[in-house]
Parts: structure tokens; C-alpha cells; sequence
């Protein structure tokens, strides 16, 4: 705990801690010092001098920015000497400053201008120096405008860029009066700048505006603001959205309040267009001789209820199977299992998660007890040492990566691993670039040189692991065969790099480790998390503030949805559906005899797919997902979902997927319902209704309700989604504590169990969740992939995601400021290689599979191995699932995206 | 009859600068042999009592920094740093200091960094300063060689690294923070103050920042000891300062005297007076943020309690002299046109109040009540300016004022 301390200012005695900066402490306590430059989030800057104020025992004037408190310190803030300084300060400034406003952004500096009289021209001492000035214009970025001449040279941009986003991209060109703002080199759009928008947000006077929505926004027109959470990845940002005519118009992050503190990306900020898109799904439609017809909800739902019924019937409830959707709310994915549990009859209910955090879940479950992040979004910053493997970061969840560069800067140790480059490897310690496909022998080599090295944890080993050493013995037994030489053999990592990395990891005071779909999405997904799991326990690198293990995840609700029971094998909270007291527990909560609930587990997510290949499954209902671009194989799957007998697909746009429908149903977007998320570090999270549906669009949970009623079946009567999730906090124990008031101004992180509980900030402090409330070692070894290069397919493909496309871009492709960063796939080959095949930059190539084919555009970098070769998998006209197989992980069912023997070839 | 006293120029002449044998010869080095047979505590007490201030124009104490230095914190690694910037408008002491003898600024750094308990250094040296970096590095390069500098310095425990870096021609970053803003490849922009560098300086570190004049005191107090060196000065200014003096002057150039000679003494001795046919009308001391004084000043002894005493400053230790034919509204203009241009433009109050005195210095010919106006801006900027550099160009105004107010009039 922080010492308090006691002040006083203008006569006011005010407590604050110790070393606090006093000008905050000040506006904390309603003592309005103005000030332009300083900003809660940066380093004070000390450049407007409107802060000034008086120190007892100093001499002149202080910044009271530029001081942090000191007990006993006393303060005048205001008197005549000081408030002419400021009042001639604003004055000098309004000499070289433009005051034009065209409503669009709030001016900080007009109100003081206001606030000292300085709107009268009388009041000013100067002309303006402006003309002289030649202040410059800068638009060339996609989604902002610069203009010098409203700039008032605060720092705040700069600092915002570099010390908020990490970035370190803008900075002053020239000196003095006539200094401006540029971007890397001087023009924004040739520079780093990847459209955050920190900088717009922090800018006081409007000299850096967004140009979405520029003609259109009139802040005195704005009829509501709404905060909601960030409708694209797991990191849960919270958004305020600016309401106009019915349409959102802006959107900022919320300053002080978690996760992002106001931080966002370019996807929270300029992503939010699609809703308000023309092709937006507006009526149900129902396919009759091959075409889509516009119907009636009525008629839509009794088809699809007698459908549903009619097979159920017909080939038994088996034969039905649905995939929930880590795109929508909780409320509406706990429906969705309770409909499937409930009128299928079944445990057929799974979504993406199992295509990409399966196999982690999986191995964390079995270790653990827990499939969650273990820490929050903050500790990224605060911890000693990061450990990043298979995770491009910076891209896939770009706020926590801000954190990130602040605990960098702030001198981090941070060890990255992936067979490609990405952009944390500018910031990382060391770098570790495996062969794809080797990490269990990478990590069992990691492991080796610690036990060696004797860099364990004796104590934890002893206390925390189940059969300690003995448990210990079983994995150094198969560590023993995965010396340096051999692990350089196997992964062509250096031993020195292997020792360093080691080396760090196990002797950081704190570490954290972040690990991503390059270790999950393989037939090896469950080891490869197992393996990192056994050297995170024998480092005793977890339970304790700021150790553990993370996997950040990828959209909004992937946690939540699991959380909440989308899950053929758990209902909601994580307890076992084959448990008869967990079967007998949900049965009396919902209010249906024991024996209706299916005891069997359900399906996954792939198993579903191929299930309907072989003609077992003959229904399926999916909400808001697009397997034929997400799912692997992609011409089974679509071989698939073209002999199926009953689709039913309910989603915000046509899809991929959509094509081959029988009824497709109009969908709410995150932007139009209330409800709750689940973000990356378990913080529960409001989504509020900022906009209206179009057309004839319903919320998901409404659509999944008619449908049941439709086929004479209770899954209960709800008024609102909070209704809804009042029933969620009593099904899921997690959640026992959290509810809408609660989760009003903050969201809460689960584990929660009761109404006192203030949530869990970091797991395992106590204990695991396993039986024995010890963490289990899994030792494994390194086992060659099955699928390999051959002469055929010389290449490996390794595929991902980019900052700013989303998911299979259903979204993120209807947002032009989201498009004009890159809307086009291509396919990243050393160039080696590519001098051996003739494959020159910017080339048109087709690289094949033995599953399939595509064509792309080839990008000749070194940021990938030779022999390998990476694809945003984002661009559905470029599907790199038509490349890879549906081969599973035994264990997790997860497939593996990140490894497929390919052949490119030039167009 | 006045004679110069030299410490930081004794060996200049005597030497091959480029020859650290020939230095050695003559003494080089044997400040810091002294200094390694003491405890560093005990160095630290006899720079206190030196009365050494600093000649970078502030004039701080410089045994009380080493002091807080040395004491600020134990763990850190702590950093000597000299400034070599001199930026100082008719400043060129450090160059020739530089230029003829660069082994006594090694010697002086090294015994700064042995007393306060440094292992890295740096010199941080004016970019257009050709001959003084190639001799720089050449001194650092033979110091090396010769145990001088490197670990186990002449067997001892200590060790002691440096480095030459080269400024970029701004002003500004001879201003200590901004200074190290720079060395830590940080655009030039000053720093808040506290913390001082003492405190954190280089890269968050404690960091003794001092101007080359000062390290050059620093070898011979050890050498002739207190005694010797309290007897130079006056009672409040010890030692030797070196004056460059500019204008129409028989003999412009360098003076290294005791601290106390007079104004007159510099000019009419040492300088050999007034060029033929000019006649002595004032001067600026100390560079463009220093003090203007006429000639009924000019038996002021140079030291920092008698200037003190009539309002004026000893700055760098620039005289710029001005005669009879010197269009004294042009002199002030270019001065705040200096400032103008020098202005980083991070504050408020320099950024703007820079450009407005430098407009109104323009209707100085005739607007003359304007002086009034321009004093006023400029002791509003001195009040909240964030650095010197915006808090100086009053200095100027105001003294320009109480000399030559009739200088406007008379226009
Ligand atoms: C605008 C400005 C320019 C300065 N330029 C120099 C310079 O070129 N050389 C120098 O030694 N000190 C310069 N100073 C003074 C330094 O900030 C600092 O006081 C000095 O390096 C301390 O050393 P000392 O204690 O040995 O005098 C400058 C100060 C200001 C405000
Ligand atoms: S652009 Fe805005 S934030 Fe940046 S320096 Fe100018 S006024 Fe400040
Ligand atoms: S996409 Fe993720 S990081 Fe970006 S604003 Fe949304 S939640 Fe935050
Ligand atoms: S006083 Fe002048 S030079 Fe110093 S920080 Fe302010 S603008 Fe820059
Ligand atoms: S807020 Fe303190 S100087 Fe700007």
C-alpha cells in the first residue's frame, strides 16, 4: 500500500498518496487548475504553463503538472498573480493558433479560452502570427487529418503514440514556433502508423481529427452516448459510442476503465461501419428451387421447427447438431446450449473455440482445472519477463500488446518464439525461431538445460505439483533425451539462444507466459501446451501475481461462450455433462426431468462437419459462424454442407456459409443488443444497445427462443438478456456473484462466486481446480508430424491473422478505414526460395495441397524460414482452408491450421 | 601589472597536443595518481572547500554536486558527463582548452569519476569543432593505451570508460538536461526539473554533468593542494577563469586570470585596449543570456559576488565589447533573434514570447516605449518559461535598459 499523504491546497486539506502528481490530485478534488499538455495517462510534459501554481517555501512559480505531492506541501492554485500568467499564457497561444471549429471534435483549449475572457477579441494583447506561420496540412492518412494550425504543440500525440500505443511513430519536425507534427519520416501514410487512433483521442484543440464521419458528425446533435465492448477480439475493449440520427458516429475508448483504459485499435475505433452496411441480412430468407425468397418470420420458423422435429423424429435426436458462436453475447450462447440441450435432445453443441483454443483448454483443464488465463490484461505490463510463443501479439490482440512495449520500456525480458517473424520481435530479449511443427522439442531442450542448470523450483515442485518429484523424476526422465545438440538438431534453434531463453524464463523473478494458435492448432496442439504447462510448474512460474500462463483469445466471447457451456462436453461453468449430479443439478434448474438430458458428450465442432459427410447428422443450426472459410479442408466442407439436409444459418451478413442454407435468418449485430461478454482475462463485460436492428433483424437470443416455441419446446421466458443472465449467474458458479449493476461501470473477472466477491485477479494464488488442488505434470515427447514435405509439396504452409482483418472478415472486410490498410491476400516466401522458383514480389502464384488449391499474391520477405511459407487466412477468395486437413488432435479434436504440405508455384 | 594565472591553459604552447608523452612530461596525470592514493571521501571534502563553482555559466558549487552525486544513489551505475557544447554566442574558452591540452580534461574526469564513483563517462562536444574532436579522440585513444582509462586504472581498482559523442549544432542542448537528452539519442528537448541530473540523469542514472573549464581545476587543487588554490580569487570565487574577448579590441582572444581581475584590467591590459579610432561604449557578459554593462562598470572585479552585486552575470566568461560605431537596437535584435531561433518551442511562453519580442525589437527605431512592453513579456517568460533558455533573453532586455535607454531615444 501506497503511503497517504496530506496537502493543502488553496486552504483545502486533501489526502492523496504518496508521490501522486499533484495537478491530478488537484482535479481529483474539484480544484479546477486548467492545464493542456498534461494528460492522466502521459508523463508530464511541462509545455503549456497553464498549470502554474505556487509552492509555500518555494520560490516564483511551479508547474503543478511537473510536481508530485509531498506531505505537508502547501499550494495556492489560484490568486490574481497566478491566474494573470495563465490568463497571458492563453493569450500568447491564441497568436499562433487557429480557433476555426467545425463541431466535430471537443475543444479544450476554446474553454479555457472562454473561461478567461479571451473570446473577446478586446481581452487579446496580440495579433495573430498565423499568416507567418505557414502551418502545414497533413490528410494523407487513411483515417485522419493533421492541420498544424490548430495544433498547440502539446506533446500529447507524441506521447500518446509512444508512451499509451508504444508505437514511437510521431514526433516534432523543425524548431520553435514554426514546429508541426509529422509521422515517421514525415508523411503519416508512408509511416508506421497502423490507424490506432490514440493520438486523436488525446489530442485537446482538434488539430487531429478522424475523417470518418467527418461531414457528418455535429457534436451538438449527438443524441446518446453508449458504452459497450469492442465487438472484434478478446481483449474486450470498452468502446463509447457517439449516437447521431440513429447511426454511431464515433467511437472512443473508455479512459479509466479496464481493460483498455482507452486504449484501442484500428478495428475498436474505425471498425464499426458494418452495421450500418447494405448488405446487411434485414428479412429471413428461405431457399425454394435453389434461389433465396424473402419471407415471413413465421413462416421461416414453422419451417425450421417442423424440419427440426420431422428429423428428430425420423433418424433421431442425434441426427441434430448446432454451432454456437463466440460472436455472440453470453446470454444468447447460453440459450443456445440450453436449445440444443433441451429440443435436440443432445450435447451436439460446439463453435469455434475448437479451432483454436482447444487443444490449450484441453491441457490447461487436465493440469490445472482451469482452461482461462490465469492473469489480467495489466499484468502483461508489470511482469518481470514475458514468455510469447506462437502468438503474434502486436496483430491478434493489439491492446494487450500495449501493454506489452510499456513493460518494455520499463525493461522487460521478453522472449519470443515462432518460426515466423512478427512485430514483437522488434521489442523481444531473444528470439526463437523453430522449425514449424518442433515445439514439444523445443520446450522439452528449454526444460533440459533447467533441470541441469538447476534453475527449478524445489518448493513448488514439492508443494504444488501433485506427486512432486516423483511426478518430477517421470519428466526429467524424458527431458534427459533432449539435449541442447539434439534440440538444435530438431528445431535448428541455436544452443546459445536455448540457453539464454532458458535462462531468463526460469530466473525471472516474474514471469508470464502468452501462448497462441501456432502452439494450438496442431495434431500435437494438446502436448505442445502440455509441454509448456510442465516447464512453467517445474520454474514455479504460476501461482504467485504476475506468473502464469495465458492464451489470449481471438474474439469477443470465446471465453465467455465456453464459460457459459457452448460445449459437448460441459455444461455451463465447466462441470462434466457425462457427471450424473451435474445432469441432475442444470435438470432441476431448467426445470425438466433428469432423464431428458442427454448423459453422452456432444460432438465438436469438426466432428460435427465430418458427421454430416458420412450422412449421421442431418440438421444443423449455426449461429453466427462461417465454417466453410474456418474450418479446415474446406472442400469437404463444403461437400458437406451441400448434401446436408437442413441448414439453417443465422448470422448479420450472407456468408460463405449462407450459400448453402435452406433458411437464413436476419441477426443483430453486438451493436444492437444488451448483454454481457467474457473478454481474455475473464472480466465480464457489458454490451449495450447502441443502434437499432435493420429491418427485421432480431437479437440472437430472441431468434433461438421463437424457434423453440415454434417446435413446443419450454426453454424458458425471458423478458430482457438480463433475465437471461440472471439465470446464467445461478447455472454458472463462476459467475455466482457478477449481475448488470454490478458490471455497470467495471466488468468483473470471474471466478465470482458470491455477491461479495470482488472477482479474481490472478488464478492459482491458493490452489489449483484439479481434485487434488496440485498442478499435474504431463511429460511428452516430440513426435514427427504425420503430414511432412515431400517432393510433391516441398513447402510448409503456416497460416495467421493481420491487425486489421478479423476473423473470416465478415465483419472487418465492411469497414473501408479497415480495408484500405489491407484487403488482399497474399503469401509471405523467403527469398531464397522464391530466386529458386522465380517468384519475384507482387507475383500471382497458386499453391496447392493435396486437399486443394488457391491463388494469391506472393511477398517475397525474409520474415519466414526457408522452406516455409505463411497466408492471412482472412481473404475467403484465397481460402487457405482449402489447403489444410482435417486431421485432429486425439485429445482436443483442434486441426492443424498452422502445418500443411503445399506446393507454390508462379500463376 | 596584471599577468595571467593558468591552470587550464599551462601547458598550452609547451606541448604537442597529439603527443600524451610530452604531457606526461610536463605533469599530465599526476592529479589522478594523487587522487587514487586517497579515499574518494576525502577528494569530495577538499572539492568542497576548494570554493571551485562551475564555469558553464551557472556557477554552481562544484564539490556540493559531486556531493550529491556520489551520495544520490549506492547500487547505480553513475555517469560522468562534460559538456563541451559551447553554444554561448563569443565563447570559445573550452575549444582552446580542448585543442592544446585534452589530456587535463581526461585527468579532470577521471579524478571526477574516481571521487563520486563513476566507470563511464562521456564528452559531449560541439559538432563543428573539428581539430578539438580529432584531438579528443587521439587523447582518449593514447590515454587507453597507456592505462589511463580502461579497467584496473594504473593497477587500482578503479575503472573508468569514455566516450566522445558530437552535438548536432543546437543551442539548446548545451543546457545540461537537454544535453543528455541528446546523448540518449533523444531529440533536444529539456527536461523537468527536479530531478536534477544528480539524481537522474543518463538514462534514469545519477549523473555529474560539468563544463570542461571546471574538470581542467579539478587536477591541479589536488596537486599544488587547498592552500594554494583558496589564495587565487576572491573570497567568494576561487581560482583561475578563462575570458574570451571579442570586438574592437587591440588583442581579441583568450585570458586565463585569476578570478577577481577587473573589467578594465581585461580589456585595457590584457586586450590591449580599444582599436585606434574606437572608443569603448559597453559590453555584453557572458554570451546572449548574460548582462550588458557600460563603462562605469568597468572596474568591476570579474567574480560572481561583485557581479552579482551590480546585477550582472559571469556567464561563460564571454566579454563582447562594444565602441562608439556599434548600432546598439541591432545588437539587442540579434540577440533576440538568436533566442528566437534557438527556441525548442516546447513551452508556451519562449515558443511565442521569442517571436513576439523579436517583432517588437523591429519597432524598437520607432516605437522606443516598446521597451517597456518587451521588459514586461520577457519577466512574464522568465517566471514560467520550463528552461533557461526562455528565462534569459530578460537578462539582456533589462540591462540593455539601465545602460543604453538612451541609445533608443537618440534614434
Ligand atoms: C540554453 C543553455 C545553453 C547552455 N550551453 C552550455 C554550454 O554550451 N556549455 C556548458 O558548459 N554549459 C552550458 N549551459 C549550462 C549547463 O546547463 C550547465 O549548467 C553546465 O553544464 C553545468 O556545468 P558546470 O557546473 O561545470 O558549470 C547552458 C545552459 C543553457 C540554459
Ligand atoms: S496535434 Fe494535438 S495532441 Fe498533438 S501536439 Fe498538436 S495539439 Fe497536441
Ligand atoms: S479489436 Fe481487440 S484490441 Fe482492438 S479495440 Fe477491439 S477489443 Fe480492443
Ligand atoms: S524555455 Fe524555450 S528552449 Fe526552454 S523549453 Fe521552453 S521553449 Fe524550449
Ligand atoms: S499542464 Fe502543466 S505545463 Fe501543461
Amino acid at each position: 500500500m501506497t503511503k497517504l499523504v496530506h496537502i493543502e491546497i488553496d486552504g483545502l486539506s486533501v489526502e492523496a498518496p504518496e508521490g501522486a502528481n499533484l495537478l491530478q490530485v488537484a482535479r481529483n478534488n474539484g480544484i479546477d487548475i486548467p492545464g493542456l499538455c498534461y494528460h492522466r495517462k502521459l508523463t508530464p510534459t511541462g509545455a503549456c504553463r497553464l498549470c502554474v501554481v505556487k509552492i509555500d517555501g518555494q520560490q516564483g512559480l511551479s508547474m503543478s503538472c511537473s510536481l508530485t505531492v509531498k506531505d505537508g506541501m502547501k499550494v495556492i492554485s489560484f490568486d490574481e498573480e497566478i491566474e494573470e500568467n495563465r490568463r497571458r499564457t492563453l493569450d500568447y497561444l491564441l497568436a499562433e493558433h487557429n480557433e476555426e471549429s467545425d463541431n466535430t471534435f471537443s475543444d479544450e483549449m476554446a474553454v479555457l479560452v472562454n473561461r478567461y475572457g479571451l473570446d473577446k477579441k478586446e481581452n487579446r494583447r496580440f495579433g495573430s502570427l498565423l499568416q507567418n506561420l505557414n502551418a502545414p496540412i497533413d490528410s494523407s492518412s487513411p483515417v485522419l487529418t493533421y492541420d498544424a494550425s490548430k495544433c498547440i504543440k502539446c506533446f500529447r500525440c507524441i506521447k500518446a503514440c509512444a508512451e499509451v500505443q508504444g508505437k514511437n511513430i510521431l514526433s516534432f519536425a523543425d524548431r520553435g514556433i514554426s514546429k508541426y507534427i509529422v509521422a515517421g519520416y514525415g508523411v503519416w501514410r508512408e509511416s508506421e502508423c497502423d490507424g490506432c487512433g490514440e493520438c486523436i483521442q488525446l489530442c485537446p484543440t482538434g488539430a487531429i481529427v478522424e475523417k470518418q464521419h467527418r461531414n457528418t458528425i455535429q457534436l451538438d446533435k449527438i443524441e446518446k452516448k453508449v458504452i459497450t465492448t469492442c465487438p472484434y477480439c478478446g481483449v474486450g475493449c470498452q468502446l463509447e459510442l457517439l449516437i447521431q440520427d440513429g447511426k454511431i458516429v464515433r467511437s472512443n475508448g473508455v479512459e479509466g476503465v479496464l481493460p483498455n483504459d482507452g486504449r484501442l485499435c484500428v478495428k475498436g475505433r474505425f471498425g464499426y461501419e458494418y452495421a450500418e452496411s447494405k448488405s446487411r441480412l434485414t428479412t429471413p430468407l428461405i431457399r425454394k428451387n435453389g434461389e433465396f425468397v424473402e419471407s415471413s418470420w413465421d413462416e421461416a420458423l414453422e419451417l425450421i421447427a417442423n424440419k427440426f422435429n420431422e428429423i428428430k423424429l425420423r433418424d433421431g435426436k442425434n441426427a441434430l447438431a448446432g454451432y454456437s458462436s463466440a460472436k455472440c453475447s453470453n446470454e444468447d450462447n447460453y440459450l443456445f446450449q440450453k436449445f440444443i440441450r433441451l429440443a435436440f435432445e443432445n450435447n451436439n453443441v460446439d463453435y469455434c473455440t475448437r479451432l483454436c483454443h482447444a487443444s490449450t483448454v484441453t491441457a490447461m483443464l487436465k493440469a490445472m482445472g482451469d482452461g482461462a488465463g490465469s492473469n489480467s490484461i495489466q499484468d502483461f505490463e508489470t511482469t518481470d519477463c514475458l514468455f510469447v510463443i506462437g502468438n503474434n501479439i502486436i496483430e491478434t490482440h493489439p491492446v494487450t500488446a500495449t501493454y506489452i512495449k510499456r513493460g518494455h520500456n520499463r525493461g522487460q525480458k521478453i522472449i519470443v518464439v515462432d518460426p515466423r517473424w512478427t512485430p514483437l520481435v522488434k521489442y523481444a530479449d531473444i528470439w526463437l525461431q523453430p522449425k514449424l511443427g518442433t515445439d514439444v522439442a523445443l520446450l522439452n531442450g528449454l526444460m533440459h538445460i533447467i533441470i541441469r542448470e538447476g534453475w527449478i523450483d524445489k518448493n513448488f515442485i514439492e508443494e504444488r505439483i501433485e506427486r512432486g518429484f516423483e511426478a518430477f523424476d517421470e519428466l526429467k526422465a524424458v527431458t534427459d533425451g533432449y539435449s541442447p545438440e539434439e534440440t538444435e538438431k530438431i528445431t535448428s534453434v541455436p544452443q546459445d539462444k536455448l540457453f539464454e531463453a532458458a535462462r531468463i524464463y526460469a530466473n525471472a523473478p516474474t514471469a508470464m507466459i502468452a501462448t497462441g494458435m501456432g502452439m494450438s492448432q496442431q495434431t500435437v496442439g494438446t502436448n505442445n501446451v502440455f509441454s509448456l504447462l510442465n516447464m512453467c510448474f517445474i520454474t514455479g512460474q504460476i501461482g504467485r501475481e504476475r506468473c502464469g500462463i495465458n492464451p489470449p483469445r481471438g474474439q469477443n466471447n470465446v471465453q465467455g461462450a465456453t464459460d457459459v457451456g457452448a460445449s459437448p462436453i460441459n455444461y455451463p461453468g465447466y462441470i462434466p455433462v457425462i457427471n450424473d449430479e451435474n445432469r441432475r443439478r442444470m435438470s432441476a434448474l431448467w426445470n425438466v426431468e433428469y432423464e431428458k438430458l442427454d448423459p453422452k458428450p456432444g460432438l465438436t465442432t469438426i466432428e460435427i462437419m465430418q458427421a454430416i459427410h458420412h450422412g449421421s447428422v442431418k440438421a444443423l443450426y449455426i449461429m453466427g459462424e462461417n465454417p466453410v472459410v474456418t474450418d479446415p479442408n474446406q472442400n469437404h466442407t463444403i461437400e458437406a454442407l451441400e448434401n446436408i439436409e437442413f441448414l439453417v444459418v443465422q448470422d448479420v451478413f450472407p456468408t460463405e456459409t449462407s450459400k448453402y442454407a435452406h433458411v437464413v435468418l436476419p441477426a443483430s449485430s453486438l451493436f444492437e443488443k444488451d448483454g454481457t461478454v467474457a473478454n481474455s482475462d475473464r472480466r465480464v463485460l457489458r454490451l449495450r444497445k447502441a443502434v437499432e436492428m435493420p429491418g427485421q433483424a432480431r437479437e440472437d437470443w430472441k431468434i433461438i427462443l421463437d424457434i423453440a416455441e415454434k417446435m413446443g419446446v419450454n426453454i424458458g421466458s425471458y423478458a430482457n438478456a438480463e433475465d437471461i443472465f440472471t439465470e446464467i449467474a445461478q447455472a454458472t458458479l463462476i459467475f455466482g456473484g457478477i449481475d448488470y449493476s454490478r458490471i455497470d461501470h467495471e466488468g468483473i473477472q470471474w471466478p465470482c462466486p458470491d455477491k461479495n466477491h470482488p472477482g479474481t485477479a490472478t488464478l492459482f494464488l491458493d490452489k489449483f481446480n484439479t481434485p487434488t488442488g496440485r498442478a499435474k505434470l504431463h511429460p511428452v515427447e516430440y513426435i514427427n508430424q504425420k503430414e511432412r514435405a515431400s517432393e510433391k509439396y516441398p513447402f510448409i504452409m503456416n497460416s495467421g491473422r493481420i491487425l486489421n482483418q478479423f476473423h473470416s472478415a465478415t465483419l472487418s472486410r465492411k469497414n473501408e478505414a479497415l480495408n484500405v490498410y489491407g484487403n488482399e491476400s497474399y503469401v509471405l516466401i523467403h527469398p531464397d526460395d522464391a530466386a529458386k522458383l522465380s517468384i519475384k514480389d507482387g507475383l500471382r502464384v497458386v499453391v496447392e495441397s493435396v486437399r486443394g488449391q488457391l491463388e494469391t499474391a506472393a511477398r517475397v520477405v525474409d520474415e519466414v524460414a526457408p522452406g516455409e511459407l505463411f497466408m492471412p487466412w482472412h481473404f475467403s477468395e484465397s481460402p487457405v482452408n482449402a489447403l489444410t486437413r482435417d486431421e485432429l488432435d486425439p485429445m482436443s479434436k483442434i486441426a492443424p491450421f498452422k502445418y500443411s504440405a503445399v506446393n507454390i508455384r508462379v500463376k | 601589472m596584471i599577468q595571467e594565472t593558468k591552470i587550464g591553459l599551462a601547458r598550452l604552447g609547451k606541448i604537442d597536443p597529439e603527443n600524451i608523452n610530452d604531457a606526461i612530461a610536463l605533469g599530465a596525470y599526476d592529479g589522478l595518481k594523487i587522487a587514487l592514493s586517497l579515499n574518494p571521501d576525502e577528494i569530495l571534502v577538499r572539492y568542497e572547500s576548494s570554493g571551485l563553482r562551475g564555469r558553464g555559466g551557472a556557477g554552481f558549487p562544484t564539490g556540493l554536486k559531486q556531493k550529491f552525486t556520489s551520495q544520490s544513489c549506492a547500487e547505480c551505475q553513475k555517469y560522468v558527463v562534460c559538456n563541451a557544447d559551447e553554444g554561448e554566442p563569443g565563447t570559445f574558452k573550452d575549444r582552446t582548452i580542448m585543442q592544446n591540452d585534452p589530456h587535463l580534461l581526461i585527468e579532470g574526469m577521471l579524478i571526477a569519476a574516481y571521487t563520486i564513483g563513476a566507470s563511464k563517462g562521456f564528452i559531449y562536444i560541439r559538432g563543428e569543432y573539428n581539430l578539438s574532436i580529432h584531438r579528443i579522440r587521439k587523447a582518449i585513444a593514447d590515454a587507453s593505451s597507456n592505462g589511463f582509462l580502461g579497467s584496473n586504472i594504473l593497477g587500482s581498482d578503479f575503472s573508468f570508460e569514455l566516450e566522445l559523442r558530437l552535438g548536432a549544432g543546437s543551442y539548446l542542448c548545451g543546457e545540461e538536461l537537454t544535453l543528455l537528452e541528446s546523448l540518449e539519442g533523444k531529440r533536444g528537448y529539456p527536461r523537468i526539473k527536479p530531478p536534477f541530473p544528480a539524481e537522474k540523469g543518463l538514462w534514469g542514472n545519477p549523473t555529474l554533468i560539468n563544463n570542461v573549464e571546471t574538470f581542467v581545476q579539478l587536477p591541479a587543487i589536488l596537486i599544488n593542494g587547498l592552500d594554494w588554490y583558496t589564495a587565487l580569487g576572491t573570497s567568494e570565487s576561487k581560482g583561475t577563469k578563462i575570458f574570451t574577448i571579442s570586438g574592437r579590441v587591440n588583442r581579441p582572444g583568450f585570458y586565463e586570470v585569476e578570478m577577481g581581475t577587473t573589467l578594465r584590467q581585461l580589456i585595457e591590459v590584457l586586450a590591449g585596449g580599444m582599436k585606434d579610432g574606437y572608443s569603448f561604449a559597453g559590453a555584453l557578459l557572458g554570451g546572449a543570456a548574460g548582462t550588458f554593462v557600460d563603462a562605469s562598470l568597468l572596474d568591476t572585479p570579474m567574480a560572481y559576488e561583485t557581479l552579482k552585486a551590480i546585477g550582472a552575470t559571469m556567464g561563460s566568461g564571454a566579454i563582447i565589447v562594444l565602441d562608439n560605431t556599434t548600432d546598439k537596437i541591432d545588437f539587442l535584435q540579434n540577440i533576440l533573434e538568436f533566442f528566437k531561433h534557438e527556441s525548442c518551442g516546447k513551452c508556451v511562453p519562449c515558443r511565442i514570447g521569442t517571436t513576439l519580442l523579436s517583432e517588437m525589437a523591429s519597432q524598437l527605431k520607432t516605437n522606443p516605449e516598446i521597451l517597456q512592453k518587451m521588459i514586461d513579456e520577457a519577466s512574464y517568460m522568465a517566471r514560467t518559461s520550463l528552461c533557461p533558455l526562455g528565462q534569459s533573453p530578460v537578462l539582456p532586455l533589462k540591462s540593455f535598459e539601465r545602460y543604453f535607454a538612451t541609445a533608443i531615444t537618440n534614434v
